[in-house]
């Protein structure tokens, strides 16, 4: 009796397990694609039928897999040579590193990645997660290079290429938003800011907080102290690595830490005497402030950040800003104070890879490739399907009628990530020329090249050095941008902590990198 | 020194400790009852200029995604809960017997999972590559199902408050071990259920790495992943709005009061599951702490 009552037992846990595991399976069936199924008449070509999976940084959308099916009919109709299905497959992008991690070490199946230099892909590439590509750009690529071929020197490691670059704008402008409104009524004079030196924007802001309370005159902490200063006088390397392109002879190439150029002080006393004296919000380091929200709301006045990119563009010039009037809710006047170089870093900054997990890198080439030059493709995947998730109006992109961007069911802002963003629309809203401005600027931005553009730096000798290095500004950086701590006494003892972290070695590392590359491209 | 009267001293510590644990709380429920312009201004405070319920409302508008949410997570917690303590205990209770042969191997190997983890790796192909849970409940649920820490309370519990001599006694009259165990042990377990189940219980619903990891549906998304993912995205794409230097990225914070309202909408099941297990709390947690 006992005997049979353990081994009932014993069946019943059994029982309970092979549930378990039933449940899992079933689920598990459920949730595969089915899209597996044969699409016909593509066997001439011989290419078997396969499935291209993308992983991009996005937040999910309601109707994801509409567009994807909807891609899948474009490919099938259009390209039937091809013989591809795609699968989208977006990943939040607060859970993006820790999820393109594990998949990628873990060998899941991916093909096409989206990577940039702030997402890890320096790590990608070490760790043997990406393909190299030159063979398969060679093949499979024609307009990607029509476009891209120039600048494929930041994405290359050891001398192969690991990344495509987004064709887009080729750096930015950084300077002075202005609320239009507080500038007619107090008819400021602009011109005095010609010279391109926010220093020229004190008797505005002493006017505003004189006579607007309420009103603050300079909204941080979106305060770009390092983006307006390092780009305008600096060729940055890595994070407190730069050559001073400012005073300095074209040949000369001596690495510096950042910090410690005049111009930097300059500025961060600026900053603090403006906080003093009351110009800049008092609450401009509470996480989660944001400053485009104070000027929705009404309560500011100037803000220093990365500009529209418009026609004609000059340091100094004053235009009304097309998408800092969306954010802002009102009309706001940009003014640019520094205009980009050709750097390296930007390049890298966004790109497409291919994973080493992919199963037919070929066809994950081919597919990208359509992204250069399919503007149907490229528009599906950026604005989803024409009369449900978007119409056309004058040939700009409008939500459909009583939509709202949360309802709509399909709408990213992540047209910068993937392919030939000249092809796109614009928003209603936005400057129609948007693209023809870019080319233009592009034009000027490349005829003005970094002295160093296309080296890379490998921060790998220096990766312990560099972290806390990291740490040690984390304590003052945030503060001196915001103006709260006074440089004078602040600013030493930031170099101390920074000495202490490593900085000589990471510095004497960078000139170490650089000089061997000056060598070899014959510059020194 | 009287020993009727508590000490002023240790209930003025309390009573801060108390504050400091409840004006959080209030914080950000008042946040979440605050106007968005007002709190935009003026920054966080105690009692808003202005109230407004539009945090609530909008979340009712979103109604259907959180309340799926909160559906994924009650069952979880709950069958995770259940099965957990059935497991935990089962396996407490068997070590916990001298007669049984490989307690020692068994308890080393417990006490190994403790001191150190196989790493995120290991653990991810183990549940994605031989049993195949990504995108289920299971996965939610499996990972959670035993700790090492938990055996050892109950163990120690098992070991100390039941007399060797009851289970004898129960034997000589006619019992299984299975009948030993469902009907003499667990009802005698009590206090250390109660309290082992409470650690699950706030484990379960706490849990967003797992649904982070694991799950790729949005229809399984758990309570906390939404919230933690609401906040994440806000923040990451704060962080990279300058890092990516594109004109076309267009930062969209939530709202500060919705995330609010939503974080107090998340903590509701524990503020009405703690009370009631509390009286067992202590119990549970003390004698099955303390080696005998």
């Amino acid at each position: 009796m006992n005997w049979l009552k353990k081994s009932s037992a014993v069946l019943a846990a059994l029982m309970l397990t092979s549930v378990v595991a039933a449940g899992c399976g079933g689920n598990n069936t459920a949730n595969s694609p089915a899209g597996s199924a044969e699409p016909e008449g593509a066997a001439s070509t011989g290419l078997k039928p396969y499935e291209v999976v993308m992983v991009f940084p996005d937040a999910p959308q309601k109707d994801n897999q509409l567009v994807q099916d909807a891609m899948n009919d474009y490919l099938k109709q259009t390209y039937p040579e091809l013989n591809m299905t795609v699968k989208l497959n977006p990943i939040d992008w607060g859970a993006w590193s820790d999820k393109t991690n594990l998949m990628m070490a873990s060998g899941d199946k991916m093909d096409l990645l989206f990577t940039a230099d702030w997402l890890g892909f320096q790590q990608q590439v070490t760790k043997g997660g990406l393909l190299p590509l030159d063979d398969l750009l060679a093949k499979y690529g024609p307009d990607i290079e029509a476009v891209e071929k120039d600048y494929h020197e930041p994405a290359k490691r050891d001398g192969k290429l690991y990344g495509i670059h987004t064709h887009q704008e080729l750096g930015g402008t950084q300077g002075v938003y202005l609320n239009k409104e507080l500038v007619d009524k107090y008819s400021f004079d602009l011109t005095a800011l010609k010279s391109g030196k926010v220093e020229d924007l004190e008797p505005m802001l002493q006017t505003i907080k004189e006579k607007e309370p309420g009103i603050t005159p300079l909204v941080a902490p979106s305060f770009p102290l390092e983006a307006y200063y390092s780009s305008a006088n600096l060729d940055s390397i890595v994070s407190i690595a730069a050559i001073n392109t400012v005073g300095t002879a074209a040949d000369d190439y001596t690495v510096i830490n950042s910090f410690t150029t005049p111009r930097y002080m300059e500025l961060a006393k600026l900053t603090n005497k403006w906080y003093k004296a009351g110009y800049i919000n008092k609450d401009a380091l509470t996480p989660g402030l944001d400053a485009w929200k104070k000027m929705q709301a009404g309560k500011g006045f100037a803000f220093v950040g990365d500009m529209d990119i418009l026609a004609d563009m000059e340091i100094g010039k004053a235009a009304i800003s097309p998408n800092g009037s969306i954010k802002a809710g009102r009309e706001m006047l940009q003014i640019p104070l520094n205009i980009d170089r050709l750097q390296t870093g930007k390049m890298t900054a966004t790109m497409y890879a291919i994973s080493k997990s992919s199963e037919d890198p070929e066809r994950a080439m081919m597919l990208l490739n359509l992204f250069y030059k399919d503007k149907e493709l490229l528009t599906l995947f950026n604005f989803g399907i024409e009369g449900k998730h978007y119409v056309l109006q004058d040939g700009q992109i409008a939500l459909p009628e009583g939509q709202t961007t949360d309802s709509v069911g399909y709408y990213h802002d992540i047209m910068w990530q993937i392919g030939n963003q000249m092809l796109n629309y614009t928003r209603v809203g936005e400057d129609p020329n948007k693209y023809q401005n870019y080319e233009k600027f592009n034009q000027q931005i490349s005829s003005n090249p970094s002295r160093i553009f296309g080296f890379v730096f490998d921060p790998e000798p220096v990766k312990n050095e560099l972290i806390s290095i990291d740490n040690a500004n984390k304590t003052f950086v945030d503060g001196l941008k915001s103006g709260q701590l006074d440089p004078e006494e602040v600013v030493p003892k930031m170099l101390e902590k920074q000495k202490a972290a490593g900085a000589d070695k990471v510095i004497a590392e960078a000139q170490k990198q650089l000089d061997a590359w000056l060598k070899e491209n014959g510059k020194k | 020194m009287n020993s009727k009267r508590t000490n002023p001293v240790i209930i003025i510590v309390l009573t801060l400790f108390s504050l400091a644990c409840l004006i959080p709380f209030w914080l950000v429920l008042m946040i979440s009852l605050a106007d968005e312009d007002w709190v935009t201004v003026h920054g966080y405070s105690f009692w808003p200029g202005k109230f407004s319920l539009v945090a609530y409302q909008y979340l009712i508008e979103d109604a259907e995604k959180i309340l799926r949410a909160y559906g994924v997570s009650a069952l979880v917690t709950i069958t995770g809960v259940v099965v957990s303590l059935f497991v935990t205990s089962a396996m407490a209770y068997a070590l916990s017997r001298k007669e049984f042969p490989l307690r020692g191997a068994l308890s080393l190997y417990i006490l190994i999972t403790m001191l150190f983890s196989g790493g995120l790796l290991p653990w991810y192909l183990v549940y994605t590559r031989f049993l195949h849970v990504q995108d289920t409940l299971m996965a939610l649920i499996i990972p959670g199902l035993i700790g090492g820490f938990n055996v050892i309370i109950m163990r120690t519990f098992f070991t100390n408050s039941i007399p060797p001599s009851l289970i004898d006694s129960s034997q000589i009259d006619g019992a299984g071990e299975f009948r030993t165990y469902f009907s003499i042990i667990l009802p005698l377990s009590l206090p250390v259920m109660a309290t082992i189940g409470l650690f699950t219980t706030v484990s379960y619903w706490n849990d967003w790495f797992t649904s982070l990891v694991f799950i790729q549906n949005e229809k399984l998304f758990s309570l906390q992943y939404l919230l933690t993912k609401t906040l994440m995205n806000a923040s990451f794409l704060q962080t990279i709005a300058n890092k990516a230097y594109s004109s076309t990225a267009q930062v969209t914070t939530p709202l500060e009061s919705i995330r609010m309202a939503m974080a107090m909408i998340a903590i509701g099941p524990l503020v009405l599951v703690f009370p009631f297990l509390q009286k067992y709390f202590v119990k549970g947690l003390t004698v099955g702490a303390v080696k005998g």
